[in-house]
């Protein structure tokens, strides 16, 4: 078996070692280009969201390069991603003669665990929560690495860039408990530099897949922190794992904090996104910036509740939709006047 | 006591219940006019320019009914039957309009009618008595029973698949209809069928779990062998159609049947729809003859 699934920013990596944890051989797709969201764009609807373009793309090119089993994950249904699988097939299957394509839904752990993924790669159950220990603790070391980063960036950009190099090195050869034990405090000791403390920080909310894979925010992350400002976010992989198995705390609050705003749950993260955006508020942040794909049924929701929110915390935010036609002078002028925004208001309140 | 209702979304399915209940609880309703451009106009500035047009329109008529009602009725349909949900944008529309208006009754509708709509008509007449009778006697208007349609063979038939919010209102669809009909076709739509028919749950209507995208799956697949054509008709920025819609698309391309897609927006001409319709009708008439 030559397993693949879509790219997903940093957290690829932890993906791909639980995949081969299970015995599969791994064919990642390429990193995203312009050439996978080419490739997405043209075998899919113009109305789709942008997410299922570029994993459409990633599926192409992957397929291209001799993968024969797709794992792509669905949701609950009561969003567009819930059913991104029954298009990805319909439209590879025209493309590509022979491949599976396995839907692994999100919310069935117990089956998960005892029923499919023993199914699929004839392994025991055991082996698969083996297998799933490895993920979830590759998953939180990225996310202390990308912590690590994210303030690294701010303090010295360049730097931080020849580190991000070298930390992904180790993290690609941390398979097993105490790899990555070690792993996660090489990384601390390597980011640990020295540079000119941030003037503002600034809280990253929106949809899951935006806030993960860098090629589709167009490196969001990247250009708030060249432009000076600390981002913070409550959102990887490592929490949405935690969230499907129900030990992820911080949702419950976030849950009560969007209640003011939403009462019930339009799907996707809206809840969550207004939730996070709520109680960075709450602690003070400087800015919000919110971003999803264009035409994102709960995000456009969560932008009215945000909207709100930015009155009742007097918290400027900033909320950007993105598809394949966003040019990239307009997405960073706009942050940039942002982000200026911010550091007035801030000087001018510091006084 | 006047409650305004906006003549929006639900309203084309519920609208004749929801008259009756407030008849019966003696409270006056007033009913926002038919959508004209004003009324869309007032929606526009209200919600996200992504989000489809019904929720732009249903904005407006709430702007609209604002300042002469008591209260505003904008009940949140959550799910129908096992869990067959709403779209996530007419369930957090409700939310989004209370947001920054508070004169909202607000039913939230998970299968059940009854309690909601008793909770409303308590609210508004303190009287658990009357509310129950509303309710009881106006239950009757949520039946929709149908009959099978007729399909006479000596007429051309058009599949209008879309919305029942899209085709009742006409600011959105009379063009469309019209020109339909001004060429002599007869006009099926997902209304015309019997619930036994859009509730199938088998095939991939059954893995569809948003409710009015079953029916419209459903609809689409018991006219595909028996009508002439059928058109699609989805608004911009819907997240359910532009999903079903293409797969929709691609069974009647492999079935080789006639199969248009309009999609339509605040922007859509009105002289660059028809001939896209005309164009659709030449190609349909053409078959017809050539069977
Ligand atoms: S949450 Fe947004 S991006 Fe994800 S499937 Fe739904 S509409 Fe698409
Ligand atoms: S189903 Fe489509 S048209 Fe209807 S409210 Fe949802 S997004 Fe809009």
């Amino acid at each position: 078996m030559k397993a693949t699934f879509p790219n997903f920013g940093y957290e690829t990596l932890a993906l791909k070692t639980f995949l081969e944890k299970l015995g599969a051989s791994v064919v990642l797709p390429p990193a995203n280009t312009k050439h996978t969201l080419e490739m997405g764009v043209k075998y899919s609807s113009e109305l789709i969201c942008l997410p299922f373009k570029i994993t459409l793309g990633n599926f192409i090119e992957a397929l291209n390069r001799g993968a024969d089993t797709l794992f792509m994950a669905a949701g609950a249904k009561k969003c567009r991603f819930g059913y991104y699988h029954y298009l990805h097939e319909m439209i590879l299957r025209k493309l590509f003669p022979r491949f599976r394509l396995y839907a692994i839904s999100q919310y069935t752990p117990y089956q998960f665990v005892f029923e499919k993924m023993p199914q699929i790669f004839m392994v025991s159950p055991t082996r698969v929560i083996y297998a799933l220990l490895i993920l979830l603790a590759k998953c939180a070391l990225i996310d202390d690495f990308k912590c690590q980063l994210r303030l690294a960036r701010v303090l010295d950009f360049n730097q931080a860039n020849q580190i991000e190099k070298r930390a992904i090195k180790l993290i690609e050869s941390a398979n097993s408990i105490s790899q990555i034990r070690r792993t996660r405090q090489e990384i601390r000791t390597i980011f640990s530099i020295n540079g000119k403390k941030p003037e503002i920080k600034i809280g990253l909310v929106g949809e899951i897949f935006f806030m993960i894979e860098p090629f589709a925010n167009q490196e969001i992350e990247k250009e708030l922190s060249r432009l000076g400002a600390l981002v913070v976010t409550k959102r990887s992989l490592f929490r949405h794992l935690k969230h499907l198995l129900k030990i992820d705390w911080e949702f419950y609050r976030f849950s009560l904090l969007a209640y003011k705003y939403l009462k019930d749950s339009p799907g996707g993260e809206a809840i969550r996104t207004v939730g996070e955006a709520v109680s960075f508020a709450m602690s003070g942040i400087d800015g919000i910036v919110h971003i999803y794909p264009f035409t994102c049924m709960p995000e456009n929701i969560a932008l009215e509740a945000l909207e709100k929110a930015s009155e009742d915390y007097d918290v400027p935010v900033l909320s950007m939709s993105f598809d394949e036609h966003t040019s990239r002078t307009g997405f960073l002028t706009r942050l940039e006047a942002f982000v200026d925004l911010i550091k007035r208001r801030k000087r001018e309140r510091g006084r | 006591m006047k409650v305004g209702i906006p003549r929006a979304l639900l309203y084309y399915r519920y609208g004749n219940f929801w008259n009756r209940f407030f008849s019966e609880l003696g409270v006056e309703v007033i009913l926002s006019p038919k959508t004209d451009k004003t009324i869309l106009e007032k929606g526009l500035g209200k919600v996200s320019s992504e989000v489809c047009l019904p929720i732009k329109v249903i904005c407006g008529h709430i702007e609209e009914l604002k300042d002469k009602v008591d209260f505003v009725f904008l009940p949140r349909l959550v799910y129908l039957g096992d869990k067959l949900y709403a779209c996530p944008k007419m369930i957090g529309i409700v939310d989004i309009v209370g947001l920054n208006f508070s004169a909202l009754l607000r039913p939230k509708i998970k299968n059940d009618f009854f309690l909601p709509h008793f909770q409303v008509g308590l609210a508004l007449t303190h009287n658990p008595m009357k509310s129950f009778l509303a309710y009881q006697r106006a239950k009757e208007e949520l039946k929709f029973s149908k009959t099978i349609p007729d399909f006479p063979s000596d007429q051309p038939k058009i599949g209008l698949i879309s919305h029942f919010y899209n085709l009742g209102d006409d600011f959105i669809a009379h063009d469309i209809i019209a020109t339909f009909r001004k060429n002599g076709f007869l006009i099926y739509t997902k209304e015309d069928l019997p619930p036994t028919i859009l509730e199938n749950s088998k095939g991939f209507a059954g893995k569809i779990r948003w409710i009015y995208e079953r029916e419209l799956y459903n609809a689409f697949n018991y006219y595909l062998d028996k009508i002439d054509g059928i058109c699609n008709i989805i608004s911009f920025g819907c997240g359910p159609d532009s999903l079903v819609g293409e797969i929709m698309a691609d069974k009647a391309k492999t079935l080789n049947r006639p199969f248009l897609q309009l999609i339509i927006d605040e922007h859509t001409g009105r002289a660059g729809l028809i001939t896209r319709l005309e164009a659709f009708i030449e190609l349909v008439k053409k078959r017809i003859v050539a069977n």
